[in-house]
Formats: structure tokens, C-alpha cells, sequence
């Protein structure tokens, strides 16, 4: 029988970030606050073009500048040190710039004023070549190529896909509605700037602290770059300093990071990158960018028949996850709504821009963009209210989708019937006003990309009934630290403030996949909650013959270990432990787990479930239009979501919130704005990023459907917050005015070039 | 950024003879908003900033009782004009200019001297000073002088100030009754914004309250420097102003102003904001006028 909240003592309640005082006075240490000893600055050079040779580069007056420890070109760089899943991007190019981000030349100095006047000393002669900055172009037989050795533009990517019988069931269909979308790119905006400094120890063992997602995996990567550099059988060590944002910009390894270790083991001295605002403009990633084709069609009641989706990606110059992203977007392609037939294809693109990472949501958003705005038209189309249609065809516990997702619990009913409650979709609003509404499906339960999706967890309790808990999962502000306290104090009957989570260090903390996929919650969650239960099962053990009843009969509450209805055998927690390690044979209570959830990797036929359960939501807008002006205020906001169980509603509510004005940005003001590969607004003036002032009121729902594999039946709601969000608004400007907004961000020239089409 | 001297000069003549010392290489600094994002940004290396907070008169805010003139001191921070009762009350267009501008932080710093010095075609707190023929009041080595705040812009950037010359104060003269003014910044963004286009409107109408005797309509971002729209102010006056009028100087406007695409917005568009907006703040200062009699 599924538990209600008030069964819990820890889990379920609203407790404030345990981090919160420590960041509010400042005294958290940043990458930006840390200072090693001998400490020296590193300073990267970027292109001056989109596309050139490097014909000549001349360091020798940047070498000879006083103060001055080294200076890296692409010469410098050893062959096989590359980045990316197809590591196709050495840290510094050689020969030739494919990008204003490739790097050309790195400096190390002891003082950032000195790398930075040793940078414009280094004289660089390019040849310039024609750049090509439109993918679609960049497909066509003749384009120009990006990178010469290779035959085409187009990327060798697995992403073409069909599940049942498109064509077929296109016939069939009594309705259908086509058309093409495109989304832009956007930026993490992450408070806390990028950052690494990387030292050797006098064997050549490598420390570095950088701001990562993937502790792991970049100790894998830089495990790598040692191995490039001849460095073989070296350790890597990954510390994490406090991170202020990630959002998936923190996924992949940059070349930062492989320039700070080049420069630190040339200079034998630790070396510190920090970027400031303008380079985490240029010089890290954004969401991916798509051109997107949808097709989708119902039949005489609305039940859809087929989604038929093309989508064009531009790549940039280098590969990094964006290339993987439609992975992701597959998800809601294949199972947003019950739909039985389905095609997909997915063609990235090399050009000279910038290219494209991780961004939460992975994809889903641009996707989830084109089908809930693609889903309206259809309901138009169809003559179907836009409400009914999203029933008619809503995903429920016990579905199978083509893709081959177990849905095990979903709420999107919930959700859908919560929006609809706060919000009126009876078409009676003052002129220039309107309701939209759109949903999501996204992984809440892990989600398996690589061999394993795991994550360890080591506990040990102090002799005072403290505990720590060495997680691989990564807190970067999301607050992954309150959520494992308050599992495992649950499970122990401790308080949140008892449980003292360690998540920064690889020589210390266990192995995790990443934060990535709304999965810490739900695996970091898991793991911690299996150490949890082993060290409880310790303790009742020794308890039980300290009170000669069976270990199952005793309990944990209140910093108590008791047996319930005898008041004689109870003992403080930390009594306890002192006692199991300070008699004969002493014992000190440690566990660890390492929870790997059951789901699959998708296979050749891109087949499989990914996750061992799926969040949902949905969520709804409502707007006002100046139809003189074009801009769009939004009124009241409504995100309702499926989460499983809200294992701290103060920190979920927190998520939504962040996502949906992440999502309100990226639907109505977002935009890095390329000039010919070339940044245009690598700034917060001109960089629109919603302010306090911007954020809407949001009110968000939660639906709690107690999923039986999660930690205390929670699923993952990191992403989902700004995955329907753009259609939400595009919906509700189409009701208010009239106007279909396909191309994102919606701007006010947008909406009035529209307008004066329509009244035309 | 490079390193600097901090003078903190008591009186004007003391900060212009710190400036005669060290002409080439020290720089007047207000509340700092521009001055140390260009340190910063390495725009500008000088050795010394003059700062003018620690002179008294250069802060006050003041009308003059008998003869209505208000006085506001270049040094005055937007947030103190935005907190005052008597510019919420008798200045419209100066609150909605002032309590707009950046953020709270930046208001609490930020001066109205230095917004209109720095002269960027954007200056929000420019406009209504223009719009009310505001007169800056400059102190220099040769002495003291005055010219109308419009003239004081040159080009992006560039003022008609002399090297060493400070911006003391700005005079507003007396506004006649059934006087109704108000600015609208149009932007993208609720806060930490700078307008796609700013327009300003002042109009006064006669005693019947129905002829308009004097109007000033003002643009930012619409130019190199911030403007007067003259031909559609010149439509205005000796007109019964009503909303037909408005639409036809909203339209003047928008074809006087020299608007430019640029990366953050389409000239096309700025028109036509410059075209709706005339209307609508024209229509406010109408309804503040109603309202004020
Ligand atoms: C985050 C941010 C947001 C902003 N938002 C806006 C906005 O929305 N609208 C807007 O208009 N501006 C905005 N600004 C720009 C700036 O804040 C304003 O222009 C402000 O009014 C400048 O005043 P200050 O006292 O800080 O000038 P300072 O930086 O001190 O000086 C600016 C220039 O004027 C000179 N100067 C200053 N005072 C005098 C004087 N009395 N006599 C002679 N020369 C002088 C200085 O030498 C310098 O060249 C913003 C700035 C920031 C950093």
C-alpha cells in the first residue's frame, strides 16, 4: 500500500537548503575563491575568424614578457589529445580554426594582468576561408566543408528511426497538420563562472578542481589527456569546488580544463583558468539549436495516428553532447501522448558556429516545442477542444510505448485536470488575452546512456549518532545534499541536519554517471537509501542482543533505538554506537551500495527503457498581448507535474520555478545572438535573461503517484520545469491573437510581423 | 584593470585644480556605474579618478519656493529622485525616466550627472531633462557657464564638456499649469535594461485645457545623440490635441528619427514603437493633466 506523507517524520517536508546561510554570507569557496599556493593564472587565445588557416604564429614576445611561464600553441598539444564522445577537438588547433571559439594559444603567468598582456603579444597570421553557417546549406553537395578531411558536412549519427507504419497510418488519418519550427540557441547563464586549476604531484599524479557534473567521467577524460601526454598508469584526482549552476553546461570536459593540466605540468606549478562573463559567453556551450519538420495526424475523434518528425541540427565546429541530444527528444516524439506509429530522422550538421552541449532537458524542450504547438493545430484542425485532445491521447500507468517505455505510474491526467483548474480555458478572456497549454514526458528514474547508470554511496556513523555519507552524486545548487540528508535521516530517524553529505571529491566519494537525466534524486537517492538500510540493519542487530528481541522488532525515530510499547529497551543512537565500538571487539557502523537501476540502453533499433520511470506534467499559460507592440506578458503561470514523491517540496517547488522562467526565457527573450559564427551579445545587457523583475508568478501543483522504485516513490524533477514551457506560451499567444509564432524566442518583432500578415 | 589614485575633493574648484595637476590622465568619477565597467573593460587606464561625491552642493535636490525652479545637483542619485514625493508629484516624466533605470543597486549609485556625461544615445535620465529644457550649469578652469541639456551631447560618448569642465547642476525653469509630461522606456526586459527606444512627451495646454501651447517630444536610441522629434512637436502647438493629433505626431516623429537596426532591435521596429508610443504617452500626459486640475 502506498505510504502518505504523514507516515514520514524527515521525507516530505519543506526543509530549507542546509547550504543556504554558508552561500547567503559568502562564505562558500567558489573556483573563483581558491588560491593554491604558487598559484599561476592561465589565459587562453581564441580565433579572430570563423574559418581560417594559421598560416604563422610567433609567441617569441609573449615568451620573453616578464613573468611569463609558458606558452602553448596547437604544436604543443599532443596528437591524441582530444575532446568529445568522437573526439574530434584537440584543446588548441593546429593548422587551422574551424570557430571563434577554437582555441589557438595558451599562456600560464602569475598574474592574470600578465596572461592576459602575453596573449596580445602572440601575433597570429590567418588565411581566411568562406565559412558556412547555415546547416541547411551545409548539407548540399557542394557546401563548403567545415572539416576537409571528411567527405561531407553531415555527421555519421544513428538518428533515423520508424516505429510501426507512418505511412500507412498517414492514409488512414482524418486529419493532418505539417509544418517546420526552429528553436535558437540559448546559454546555461550559470551564476558562477567556469573555472579549473590543475597541479602534478612529483610523480606526475594529476589534482584537479573544476566545476563539473561528471566528476567521474571527466577523471576518464583527464585519465585520457594524461595518456596523450605519455603520462601512463597516473592517478586523476577530481575536486569539486561549490558550483554555482550547471544545467548541463557541466557535461562534457572542456578545453579549458585540458589546457589548465597542459600548462600545469609544463610549468610545474598548479594553474588556475577562470573565465570571466564574456568568455563563458563565447567559449562555452549552448542548448542545441534544430530546424525542425513535423507531420502529425488523428483520426474523426482525435486519437493520433502518426508523428512524423525531421530535424536538422547545426553541430558547430566540434562535437560534444548536443550531437546526442536527439536521443532524448525521441522520448517525447515516440511517447508524449499514446501514439503508435512514428518516425523520426535527425541529421547533424558541422558549420562554422558555436557548438552545443548538454542543456537541462537534453533536447525535449525543442522538441516538446514543435509537437504541443503541432498538437493545437491538429486539435484546430480536427475541431477538437485543445484540453480534450491531450486526454483523449494521454499516456497512463501500465503503457508501453513504441520506443519501448515502461511507464509504471503517470499522472499526466493529474496534471492536465490541475492546470484546467487554475487556469480558464473557456475562451471568454478581454481581447488580447489567452490560455495555451502543453505537457512533457520526460525520464524520472535514470537514465541508462552509458554501460552503467549507477552511483555509489559510502555511510559511516560518527560514535554520536552523526552520519556522513560519501556520495558520486554532484550537488551543484540543486540541492542533491538536502535530498540524501533527508533520505537517510528518514531511514535512520535522524534529522536532516545529522546527515552530513561529502559529494566533492573522487579520492574520497564512490562512482557516479553524472548529475545528468533528472536522475541524482532518484539513483544518488536509491544508493544513499541502500547504505542506509544495510547500516540500519547492523545496528538492529547489535541491538538485538543488547535488548534480546528479534532485529526486526526494533525501530528508529527521534535519535531513538527502541523496541515500541517497552520503554526499557530504548537507547540514544549515539549511546548505541558507542557502545558497539568502544566494548570487546569493537565496531565501527559503515555501509556501502551501489544502486544501478534495471533499465535499458537503447540498442541498434533505438529501442528500449531507458528509465525506470517517467516524470510528467503539464503545464499552462496565460498571456496578453499589445497587439500595437508585439509583446507578450505573461499573467499567471501553472506547472503541474507528476514527481513520484516530493521528498522536499520547498526544493521542488524551487526546481519548477527556475525551469519555467529558464523556459519563459527561452520561449519569449533568449537568444545568443551569431553574427556569421561570431557572438553578438556575449553579455547580461545584451544576453536576455529574465530578471527578478521578469519572473512571473508561477503556482505549481504537485501530483504524488508514489513510484515503487524510487526513493520514497520520488521520480526525477530536475529538467521538466522548462520542457513545455515555449509551447505553453506560443499556444497561449495563437489563443490570444491569432498569431503562430514557429520560431523561437517569440519577440515582439515576431509577433507584429505576424499581426500585420494576419490583418493584411 | 589598472591601478588608480582616489581623490575625494570637498569643493569644485579643488576637484578642477586636481584636474589642471594630472589633465591627461585623471578622470571624473560619480556614482562609478559607467566609469568602472570601462576600467574594468580596459576602455579607460587613468591614474587618478576625481571623485565628486564629497561635494555638498553637487548632491542637492531642491526647488525653489519663490521661483519654482527646481535644482537638481549633477551628483543626485537616481534613487533619490525616484524616492522624492515632490518629483513623483510635480516631474512624471523624471520618476518614470529615473525609477526604471538598471536596478535598484545601480539606482542607489548611479547619478544623473553621470548618466547624462556619459552620453550614450540610451541615456535614459537625458529625455526628460530635455523634454523639461532642463539648463546644465557647467564649472570649468575658465570659469562657469550654462548651456540647454540637449546641446550638451555631441556624439556617442562625447559631450561639448572641456577637459576639466564639471557638470555642477541642472536648472529646470518654472513648468506653466495644465502641464502634463511622462516616458516610457521600451525594452525587452522588466529591469536591467536599456531601451530599445525611449520617447518622452511634455505638453502644455492653454487655460481652456483643450489647446496645446507648448510640446516637446523627446527620443533616446533614436539618434547619435538623444532628440527632439521638431516637426511633430511643431504639429502640436496651437492644436486642440485629441487622439487623431497624436497618431499624426506619433508619425512625424517616427520618420524625424534617424533609428538604425543594430543587433539588439530592427529599425522598423523602433519606428514603429516611436509611432505608437507618442500616442499613448501623449494620451498620459493628457490624462495627468485631467487629473492634476
Ligand atoms: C548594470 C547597469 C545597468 C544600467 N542601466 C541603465 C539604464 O537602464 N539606463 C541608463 O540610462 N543607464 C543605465 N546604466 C548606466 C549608468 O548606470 C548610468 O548612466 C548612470 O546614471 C551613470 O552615473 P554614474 O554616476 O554612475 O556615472 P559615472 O560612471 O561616475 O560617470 C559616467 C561618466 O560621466 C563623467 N561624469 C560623472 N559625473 C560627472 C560630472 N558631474 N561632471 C562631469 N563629468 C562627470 C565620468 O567621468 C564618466 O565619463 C546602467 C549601468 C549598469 C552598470
Amino acid at each position: 500500500m502506498s505510504k502518505s506523507n504523514s507516515d514520514f517524520s524527515v521525507v516530505g517536508k519543506r526543509i530549507p537548503k542546509l547550504d543556504a546561510a554558508q552561500k547567503a554570507m559568502g562564505r562558500a569557496e567558489y573556483i573563483q575563491d581558491i588560491k593554491l599556493p604558487g598559484m599561476l593564472y592561465g589565459r587562453i587565445l581564441y580565433s579572430k575568424y570563423a574559418h581560417a588557416n594559421i598560416v604563422k604564429i610567433d609567441t617569441s614576445k609573449a615568451v620573453a614578457l616578464s613573468g611569463v611561464h609558458a606558452v602553448l600553441t596547437g604544436e604543443d598539444v599532443p596528437e591524441k589529445m582530444k575532446m568529445g564522445f568522437i573526439k574530434d577537438n584537440p584543446p588548441i588547433k593546429k593548422g587551422k580554426v574551424c570557430s571563434f571559439r577554437d582555441e589557438v594559444a595558451a599562456v600560464a603567468a602569475i598574474s592574470p594582468e600578465i596572461a592576459k598582456k602575453a596573449l596580445d603579444l602572440i601575433e597570429i597570421e590567418y588565411e581566411e576561408q568562406i565559412g558556412i553557417f547555415d546547416p541547411e546549406k551545409a548539407m548540399e553537395k557542394d557546401s563548403p566543408l567545415v572539416h576537409g578531411h571528411l567527405k561531407s558536412n553531415v555527421l555519421k549519427m544513428p538518428w533515423d528511426i520508424h516505429y510501426g507504419d507512418v505511412e500507412k497510418a498517414e492514409k488512414e488519418s482524418a486529419f493532418v497538420v505539417e509544418d517546420r519550427f526552429t528553436t535558437q540557441w540559448v546559454t546555461h547563464c550559470c551564476l558562477g563562472t567556469s573555472g579549473a586549476i590543475a597541479l602534478f604531484d612529483a610523480n606526475d599524479n594529476l589534482t584537479i578542481h573544476t566545476n563539473t557534473q561528471i566528476p567521474s567521467l571527466a577523471q576518464k577524460d583527464f585519465l585520457e589527456s594524461l595518456k596523450a601526454m605519455g603520462l601512463e598508469n597516473k592517478r586523476v584526482r577530481v575536486i569539486k569546488p561549490i558550483i554555482g549552476g550547471g544545467f548541463g553546461s557541466k557535461l562534457d570536459t572542456y578545453a579549458y580544463e585540458h589546457i589548465a593540466i597542459l600548462l600545469a605540468h609544463k610549468c610545474r606549478k598548479p594553474v588556475k583558468i577562470a573565465f570571466d562573463r564574456v568568455e563563458e559567453f563565447k567559449a562555452t556551450s549552448t542548448r542545441q539549436p534544430t530546424i525542425i519538420y513535423i507531420k502529425q495526424g488523428c483520426d474523426k475523434n482525435g486519437k493520433l495516428t502518426f508523428r512524423d518528425m525531421r530535424m536538422v541540427l547545426d553541430n558547430g565546429a566540434h562535437t560534444s553532447w548536443g550531437a546526442t541530444t536527439p536521443s532524448v527528444m525521441l522520448m517525447p516524439i515516440s511517447s508524449l501522448y499514446r501514439v503508435e506509429n512514428v518516425k523520426y530522422v535527425a541529421k547533424c550538421v558541422y558549420t562554422n558556429n558555436t557548438y552545443s552541449q548538454a542543456m537541462r532537458g537534453y533536447g525535449n524542450p525543442q522538441a516538446t516545442f514543435a509537437i504541443e504547438s503541432s498538437m493545437d493545430m491538429l486539435a484546430e484542425k480536427a475541431g477538437i477542444d485543445r484540453i480534450e485532445i491531450r486526454r483523449i491521447n494521454r499516456n497512463q500507468s501500465g503503457d508501453e510505448t513504441p520506443q519501448g517505455l515502461k511507464i509504471t505510474t503517470c499522472g499526466l491526467e493529474e496534471c492536465i485536470d490541475a492546470v484546467e483548474k487554475e487556469l480558464k480555458f473557456d475562451g471568454k478572456n478581454e481581447k488580447g488575452v489567452g490560455t495555451g497549454i502543453a505537457s512533457l514526458i520526460h525520464v524520472g528514474g535514470g537514465a541508462r546512456i552509458y554501460g552503467s547508470d549507477g552511483c555509489g554511496a559510502i555511510l559511516k556513523m560518527d560514535d554520536y549518532g552523526k552520519v556522513d555519507v560519501f556520495t558520486g552524486g554532484t550537488d551543484m545548487g540543486q540541492g542533491l545534499d538536502n535530498i540524501i540528508a533527508q533520505i537517510v535521516a528518514e531511514e535512520l530517524g535522524l534529522l536532516a541536519e545529522d546527515i552530513n553529505v561529502v559529494h566533492s571529491d573522487t579520492d574520497i566519494c564512490p562512482w557516479d554517471v553524472g548529475a545528468h537525466a533528472s536522475r541524482s534524486t532518484f539513483v544518488a537517492g536509491n544508493a544513499a537509501l541502500g547504505a542506509a538500510k544495510k547500516v540500519k540493519q547492523k545496528i538492529q542487530k547489535f541491538a538485538s542482543k543488547l535488548f534480546d528481541v528479534p532485529a526486526e522488532k526494533i525501530e528508529f525515530k527521534d535519535k531513538l533505538v527502541f523496541v515500541p510499547g517497552d520503554q526499557e529497551k530504548s537507547m540514544p543512537l549515539g549511546k548505541l554506537l558507542r557502545k558497539a565500538h568502544f566494548s570487546p571487539g569493537g565496531t565501527m557502523l559503515m555501509a556501502e551500495y551501489f544502486y544501478d537501476p534495471d533499465n535499458q540502453n537503447m540498442g541498434k533499433e533505438l529501442k528500449g527503457n531507458m528509465s525506470m520511470t517517467y516524470s510528467f506534467g503539464a503545464h499552462g499559460a496565460k498571456v496578453k498581448v499589445d497587439e500595437e507592440t508585439g509583446k507578450v506578458e505573461v499573467l499567471e503561470y501553472v506547472a503541474a507535474h507528476d514527481v513520484g514523491r516530493a521528498i522536499n517540496p520547498l526544493l521542488l517547488e524551487g526546481q519548477v520555478y527556475g525551469g519555467v522562467v529558464m523556459g519563459l526565457g527561452y520561449a519569449l527573450t533568449e537568444e545568443v545572438t551569431v553574427k556569421d559564427g561570431e557572438i553578438m551579445n556575449a553579455n547580461f545587457r545584451d544576453y536576455k535573461l529574465f530578471t527578478a523583475k521578469d519572473a512571473v508568478k508561477i503556482k505549481a501543483p504537485i501530483i504524488e503517484t508514489d513510484d515503487k522504485d524510487g526513493p520514497f516513490g520520488a521520480k526525477g524533477i530536475g529538467e521538466p520545469g522548462c520542457v513545455p514551457t515555449a509551447p505553453a506560451i506560443a499556444n497561449a499567444i495563437y489563443d490570444a491573437v491569432g498569431v503562430r509564432i514557429k520560431d523561437l524566442p517569440i519577440t515582439p518583432e515576431k509577433v507584429l510581423v505576424a499581426l500585420k500578415k494576419k490583418n493584411d | 584593470m589598472k591601478a588608480f589614485k582616489y581623490l575625494s575633493p570637498k569643493t569644485v574648484e579643488e576637484a578642477i585644480a586636481f584636474h589642471g595637476q594630472h589633465s591627461e590622465t585623471s578622470k571624473f568619477i560619480g556614482g562609478g556605474t559607467d566609469v568602472i565597467v570601462k576600467l574594468k573593460e580596459g576602455w579607460m587606464e587613468p591614474d587618478f579618478l576625481i571623485s565628486l561625491k564629497k561635494i555638498e552642493e553637487m548632491s542637492e535636490l531642491h526647488k525653489n519656493e519663490a521661483t519654482q525652479e527646481l535644482s537638481i545637483g549633477a551628483m543626485v542619485t537616481h534613487a533619490t529622485l525616484e524616492k522624492s514625493l515632490m518629483i513623483q508629484n510635480d516631474y512624471p516624466i523624471i520618476y518614470d525616466a529615473v525609477s526604471n533605470i538598471g536596478s535598484l543597486q545601480v539606482r542607489n549609485v548611479g547619478t544623473i550627472g553621470g548618466n547624462l556625461i556619459n552620453a550614450v544615445p540610451s541615456a535614459d535620465g537625458a529625455i526628460p531633462l530635455i523634454a523639461l529644457d532642463g539648463v546644465a550649469l557647467l564649472h570649468g578652469p575658465d570659469g562657469e557657464r550654462s548651456c540647454d541639456v540637449k546641446d550638451i551631447f555631441v556624439a556617442p560618448y562625447k559631450t561639448i564638456l572641456k577637459p576639466g569642465e564639471i557638470l555642477k547642476k541642472i536648472a529646470i525653469p518654472p513648468q506653466a499649469s495644465n502641464t502634463g509630461s511622462a516616458y516610457i522606456k521600451f525594452g525587452r526586459r522588466a529591469a536591467m535594461e536599456l531601451p530599445l527606444i525611449g520617447i518622452g512627451v511634455l505638453l502644455t495646454l492653454d487655460e481652456t485645457k483643450e489647446i496645446c501651447i507648448k510640446a516637446r517630444i523627446c527620443l533616446g536610441v533614436a539618434a547619435p545623440v538623444p532628440m527632439r522629434a521638431f516637426g511633430a512637436e511643431k504639429l502640436l502647438v496651437g492644436k486642440k490635441i485629441n487622439e487623431e493629433i497624436l497618431i499624426e505626431a506619433g508619425k512625424i516623429a517616427a520618420d524625424e528619427s534617424k533609428v538604425r537596426d543594430s543587433v539588439r532591435g530592427k529599425a522598423w521596429h523602433r519606428k514603429e514603437m516611436i509611432r505608437v508610443h507618442v500616442r499613448r504617452i501623449g494620451l498620459k500626459c493628457l490624462e495627468i493633466i485631467k487629473n492634476n486640475s
